[in-house]
């Protein structure tokens, strides 16, 4: 009876959603599916060719590496629209194809946010990259991140400006939206701890046209160190330049997007010298720069943390499914949450029980343009 | 300018049997609607699809009372949606309230504040609102983002409960979709009441509907009120829906999404704005195909919204309802009327209106300079003078179109020299418009019944029913009875001065002011309007006329004033002062 | 002192910046009565045509710069006829709603074509700002508002003193009566689009070097500017310039001395602010409609 009802309900359906159905029922079973949810369209349309990018490289190497259960691994992307409604509609249309395993969610933490109840419902694994530490502390157990979280990024950017170079008044400048309160509550937090309180903590709005009144503040403040949560790469080079312009040359330790290649070829020289901390380093580790020879063989530019974490992800998914040798969601969790010493592109996997993956950043060093690791810094706790 | 190009027109209600039996057949559709959305299997992806399509419908339908039937631009739909959102979303998560008070604060949360807005915009139109609304929507997604203390900023607001009833998606959903239906059956029906002939009036013409004692500015807020209410409630179910709200489901892009679904729909109506919605909703989602290439699905989407409101300007439904109409036209026989009472007030004493020192400047132009006139009770007293000499001035002053700079007028005892329009009208003033100002998307039946509804007519009983009655004695006294259910469009432009004329009596007015009513008509026409005064002033109504056409105002007025550059030259008895050298000079101009 | 020069400075250029495209908005709207909700799109479209030619070809700075114009002065034409000509005889909205669809159709068109990563285009000069004193002076910004001076004599010599110029005021003024005098409305309304088109086009190629060339730079000025359009007065060309200019300076100094995230917001607090108390002081008296 049950059956009949679904296959009713199908069918009125199908006048929906008629291309997707037409699309899952021609590969029926053929394949392990992954869903992803990814920005085609939007303001992180940018972003979100990388991350595209970089999954299909691993699924590639996995495929090449004998699959997923002795089966091909197939992507299945949808686009997000870089916006909330959209990634709730991305990710049910991903879910309602039952015969895919796992899924990739966003960066944008409050993307992944927006989906988590729809998550927590439909009980699959879901990789994200997301960095607000609340997302895998909210109680939901499907959500798994393989990028280390704002509270460590704030902890090593504190860590960094502190001990190894010194500096104790702080400026702290982040943007307004998720990404940026997390963050730059984080480094204000790790500050305090440190015993050396930041002398100015601002905020602004994305697509800000000018930062004029932002870098007089700075300069006023007295500030030797300046520490930057950006979320935009064209707001980052705006104020690189207006800074670099009205004559404030203090140390810059950075978010990740610092260190980005969109921001170094818009901010150019304004940039140098500069320090950021990076999920994603080249030379940090063998497995990193294994990927980075892969990733511009492949797209002959250089890569970043939007690609890395999304690679690392399908890895990571394939090697749990493998392991669990099982597609059922409770098995790949545990097995996901068994993995340690994992050596992904972003860094080495120690899952924890809250399912984040990595706990530590790498600091680079923009050196004239070129991106220079320079240490890594582990959180052990 | 008025929007009623953009307008289709609803056919007036039949009224025989009573309402609720006539509309059975709707509530029986929702009522199995409501039984699909809640017993279908749906998967989660359709579930979250029609429970969007839902709740924003709601919101849209907001946007076809303030836009379609007001003709008012609201570019912050999404703020007030956002208000409903907010107010579920933050009560339920974080004061841990039931759901229901929170809707309920939701939604006056958004009334408030849409007609706040309202209150402090609607007196500029157009482009300013637009202006105004864009701006309000802008401050509300900063304060929304910033304010972390009260919304959680960017975050946005998680784990947002639904009522106990409707824990199930598949049941909210059904809930949902019977809150549609029942919204859209006030919606639908909205246009047939009072508030709604209101805002038809104002949206076809502000000026007329201030002078048939509509207030054009309280109008303009209830619709306003009402777009953001259903806003705050579409908001509210949105939030239960989705149990998570972020400030970037409230921007301003949002709120032109929510204006496109209903212009693509039909502005005018519910159905139309469920249509745009439901397309608006699937329209990106049929063309998920076409992501190979970034933004190639979104340009599609722009060119469709360019050509749809290039070919089908009343939208989707405006287009099928349209061809509707047309292949089963017919217009419903009207019922017979009985002969029109008019009894104008008399309670002041033989003067009924007393003009003193009249004074209309532009800035250094002295249109009409202390003028004063005296109209006897129960004549026809005219105004004349050459082009330029401050009639229709002294004629829009009177009714309140322009402030007087100077002078008083007492109608009937009552000093109204610094009221509103409609509250002259209230206060028993009654007038036509030189170039014809009637609404135009409506029939002459409810043209009619618009005059009828001024406040204070004492000739309408209680009801519908009184007041289509005398709006049919008055269409039948001016001889177009038999017409009363077609649209203004159809008529000549005779017949249209005649249902303005109607549009008047209806109103029952102490005083009629006639633009130059005979301007633009044809000889016979001009004496079926001669006799149309006869009749009028036969029943005790005082007429004061303004009109170019010597035959028609020595004929039928007892007395004349006459103005030149903004003064009076003469006044007295008709025969005498067409004689008076003055005059003749004025007309013929000194040699 | 040195403060407030510095930020007198930037605010005045990013006035500039919003009055350029205002000015593009009052001329359509004077025209046609419409507001051009994609006005902001023509400045982000005529900043890809000077990365494709400058950069991507690596073709002369002046050469790509006449080019790009040309082509503005080609979407002009295209938006008029495909965009605002069939609705011309409509009221605002559905123009307004065209006009909606046509910056959704740009700016999408744009992202598929050119794909979504924001481009760098070099400035006119070599040398990025002088220092003169306290404050550092930006040499885009001062080329930024020597433009929005000479465009504002341009216009005024243009619309005061030639025949062509007399024409579009007659024309924005009374369509009847201007048709009456044998001038070609159509004709006029297609210049206005032109040069509003062009307009747009050197204002987002002006802005460009500042801002960077991406999808969204021309929407999120075009709504300040807007903004701008309605504090200057609609309608009339000087109010818009010093609109923008006004808009720019209460900007930066309202985030500089009370705060930077609501800095977007001054703008249009400021103009609810016009609208409900002196809606007459900055638009003149509003016409009563002749009954």
């Amino acid at each position: 009876m049950k059956l009949t009802r679904r296959e009713f309900s199908a069918g009125l359906a199908a006048g929906l959603a008629a291309p997707a159905l037409l699309r899952s029922a021609h590969a029926q079973g053929a394949t392990i599916k992954i869903g992803m949810c990814a920005p085609v369209t939007g303001p992180a349309a940018e972003s979100g060719g990388y991350a595209i990018k970089g999954a299909k490289l691993a699924l590639e190497a996995v495929n090449k590496a004998g699959g997923i259960l002795g089966k091909q691994g197939e992507l299945i992307v949808e686009d997000d629209q870089t916006t909330n409604p959209g990634i709730v509609l991305a990710f049910s249309k991903l879910a309602s194809q039952s015969d895919i395993v796992g899924f990739l969610g966003s960066i944008r933490s409050t993307q992944v946010h927006a989906m988590a109840p729809d998550v927590l419902k439909l009980g699959k694994p879901v990789m994200i990259g997301g960095t607000d530490p609340n997302l895998t502390h909210m109680g939901n157990k499907w959500l798994f991140r393989f990028r280390p979280n704002d509270s460590y990024s704030g902890r090593v950017i504190a860590e960094y400006g502190v001990s190894t170079l010194g500096k104790k008044k702080w400026a702290v400048l982040h943007s307004t939206d998720a990404f940026g309160t997390a963050g730059g509550k984080a480094l204000t937090e790790a500050l305090q701890k440190l015993g050396a309180p930041p002398v100015l903590d601002q905020g602004y709005a994305n697509q800000s046209q000018d930062f004029t009144p932002v870098v007089l503040a700075i300069k006023q403040s007295g500030a030797d160190i300046l520490g930057s949560y950006f979320t935009f790469e064209n707001d980052l080079g705006i104020f690189a330049r207006q800074l670099r312009q009205l004559g404030v040359n203090i140390p810059w330790v950075g978010s990740p997007s610092i260190v980005n290649i969109t921001a170094l070829k818009l901010a150019g020289p304004a940039l140098y010298n500069t320090y950021g901390v990076a999920d994603y380093a080249e030379d940090s580790s063998d497995a990193s720069k294994a990927f980075g020879k892969i990733y511009r063989d492949a797209t002959k530019v250089a890569p970043d943390n939007q690609s890395a974490w999304t690679y690392d992800a399908v890895t990571v998914l394939a090697a749990a499914i493998n392991k669990a040798g099982s597609t059922e969601p409770e098995k790949i969790r545990d097995a996901i949450l068994a993995i340690k010493k994992f050596p992904g592109a972003e860094g080495e996997y120690n899952f924890d029980q809250n399912g984040d993956g990595l706990h530590g950043y790498n600091i680079v060093k923009n050196d004239k343009g070129k991106i220079v690791f320079d240490k890594h810094i582990e959180s052990n706790d | 300018m008025s929007a009623s190009d953009n307008i289709q027109v609803p056919v007036p209600a039949v009224r025989s049997k009573p309402l609720i039996i006539r509309h059975l057949p709707y509530f029986i559709g929702a009522a199995v609607l409501v039984a699909l959305a809640g017993s279908m299997g749906f998967d989660g992806y359709v579930l979250n699809i029609l429970l969007q399509a839902t709740t924003f419908s709601i919101a849209v339908f907001g946007l076809s009372v303030v836009l379609g039937l007001c003709g008012q631009i609201n570019l912050a739909q999404a703020t007030f949606f956002g208000f409903g959102a907010y107010a579920v979303g933050l009560g339920t998560a974080d004061l841990h309230l039931s759901f229901w008070p929170c809707l309920v604060g939701g939604c006056m949360i958004a009334l408030i504040a849409g007609a706040f807005l309202g209150m402090s915009t609607l007196r500029l139109g157009g482009h300013y609102l637009a202006m105004v609304t864009i701006s309000f929507q802008q401050i509300v997604t900063l304060v929304m983002i910033n304010a972390i203390w009260l919304t959680h900023g960017p975050d946005g607001v998680s784990n947002i409960t639904r009522p106990e009833l409707f824990q199930s998606s598949q049941s909210y959903l059904a809930f949902c979709v019977a809150v549609l239906a029942i919204v859209g059956y006030l919606v639908w029906h909205l246009p047939d009441t009072k508030l709604g002939r209101s805002m038809r009036a104002v949206r076809d013409n502000e000026l007329a509907a201030g002078v048939n004692g509509i207030d054009v500015f309280r109008t303009k807020i209830y619709a306003f009120g009402i777009c953001a209410l259903l806003g705050g409630l579409a908001g509210g179910l949105f939030a239960g829906g989705f149990a998570y709200v972020s400030p970037d489901q409230f921007s301003f892009a949002e709120s032109i999404g929510f204006l496109t679904m209903s212009l693509l729909g039909g502005v005018a109506s519910p159905v139309g704005s469920v249509i745009g919605t439901g397309l608006l909703i699937l329209i990106p989602e049929w063309l998920r195909f076409l992501k190979s290439v970034p933004g190639l699905y979104l340009a599609i989407y722009g060119l469709f919204v360019i050509l749809i409101i290039r070919f089908m300007p009343d939208g989707i439904w405006g287009f099928v309802s349209d061809a509707f109409t047309r292949w089963r036209a017919h217009t419903k026989a009207p019922p017979v009327a009985a002969a029109l009472q008019l009894k104008p007030a008399t309670s002041g004493g033989d003067i009924v209106l007393k003009v003193t020192g009249l004074t209309k400047h532009f800035g250094g132009l002295k249109a009409v300079d202390g003028v004063d006139i005296a109209v006897k009770r129960g004549g026809v007293h005219a105004l004349i003078g050459p082009n330029g000499s401050g009639k229709t001035t002294t004629l829009n002053v009177l009714s309140g179109l322009y402030k007087a700079t100077a002078g008083k007028i007492v109608l009937d005892g009552t000093d109204i020299t610094n009221m509103a329009p409609h509250q002259r009208t209230a206060a028993g003033l009654g007038r036509t418009f030189q170039n014809i100002r009637l609404f135009r998307s409506m029939t002459a039946l409810e043209n009619v019944e618009i005059g009828a509804e001024r406040p204070g007519n004492t000739m309408i009983g209680k009801g519908e029913d009184a007041l289509t009655e005398r709006a049919m004695e008055a269409l039948t006294f001016v001889g177009l009875g038999n017409r009363a259910n077609e649209l203004i469009s159809s008529f000549s432009y005779g017949h249209q001065r005649l249902i303005e004329i109607a549009r008047a009596l209806a109103a029952n007015p102490t005083l009629l002011l006639l633009d130059e009513p005979a301007a633009g008509l044809n000889s016979t026409e001009k004496l079926e309007l001669h006799e149309l005064l006869k009749r009028i002033a036969a029943q005790g109504l005082t007429i004061l006329i303004i009109d170019h056409d010597m035959t028609l105002v020595s004929e039928a007025a007892q007395h004349i004033t006459v103005l030149n550059f903004g003064r009076r030259i003469a006044d007295g008895e008709s025969m005498a002062v067409l004689r008076h050298p003055d005059v003749v000079s004025a007309y013929l101009g000194s040699e | 002192m040195d403060l407030v020069l510095q930020l007198l400075f930037t605010g005045i250029g990013i006035g500039a910046v919003y009055a350029l495209v205002a000015l593009g908005f009052v001329l359509i709207f004077r025209a046609t009565n419409v507001v051009n909700f994609a006005q902001g799109e023509f400045s982000m479209v005529a900043a890809y045509l000077m990365v494709v030619f400058s950069v991507d070809l690596g073709w002369p700075y002046w050469l790509s710069f006449l080019i790009a114009l040309a082509g503005m002065a080609l979407l002009g034409v295209i938006f008029n006829l495909g965009v605002y000509y069939p609705l011309r005889h409509r009221t605002y909205l559905p123009v307004i709603i065209a006009t909606i669809g046509a910056s959704i159709l740009l700016s999408n068109s744009v992202l598929a074509i050119y794909g979504p990563q924001p481009q760098v285009l070099q400035g006119w000069f070599d040398t990025p700002g002088i220092q003169l004193g306290p404050v550092y002076l930006d040499s885009q910004y001062l080329l930024i508002i020597a433009v929005t001076i000479l465009l504002v004599l341009f216009n005024f010599w243009f619309f005061e003193k030639t025949l062509l110029g007399k024409k579009l005021q007659a024309t924005s003024q009374d369509k009847e009566m201007a048709s009456l005098l044998g001038i070609s409305v159509s004709t006029m309304i297609m210049i206005t689009f032109i040069y509003s088109a062009v307009l747009g086009g050197l204002a987002g190629i002006l802005v460009a070097p500042v801002l960077f060339v991406s999808i969204q730079m021309g929407s999120t000025i075009a709504l300040k500017a807007f903004a701008a359009t309605i504090i200057g007065g609609f309608g009339d060309v000087t109010g818009a310039i010093i609109g923008g200019l006004a808009l720019g300076v209460i900007e930066t100094f309202g985030a500089a001395y009370i705060s930077v995230p609501y800095k977007d917001g001054f703008a249009f607090l400021v103009l609810i602010a016009f609208l409900i108390f002196r809606p007459q002081g900055i638009f003149g008296e509003r016409v009563a409609e002749k009954a």
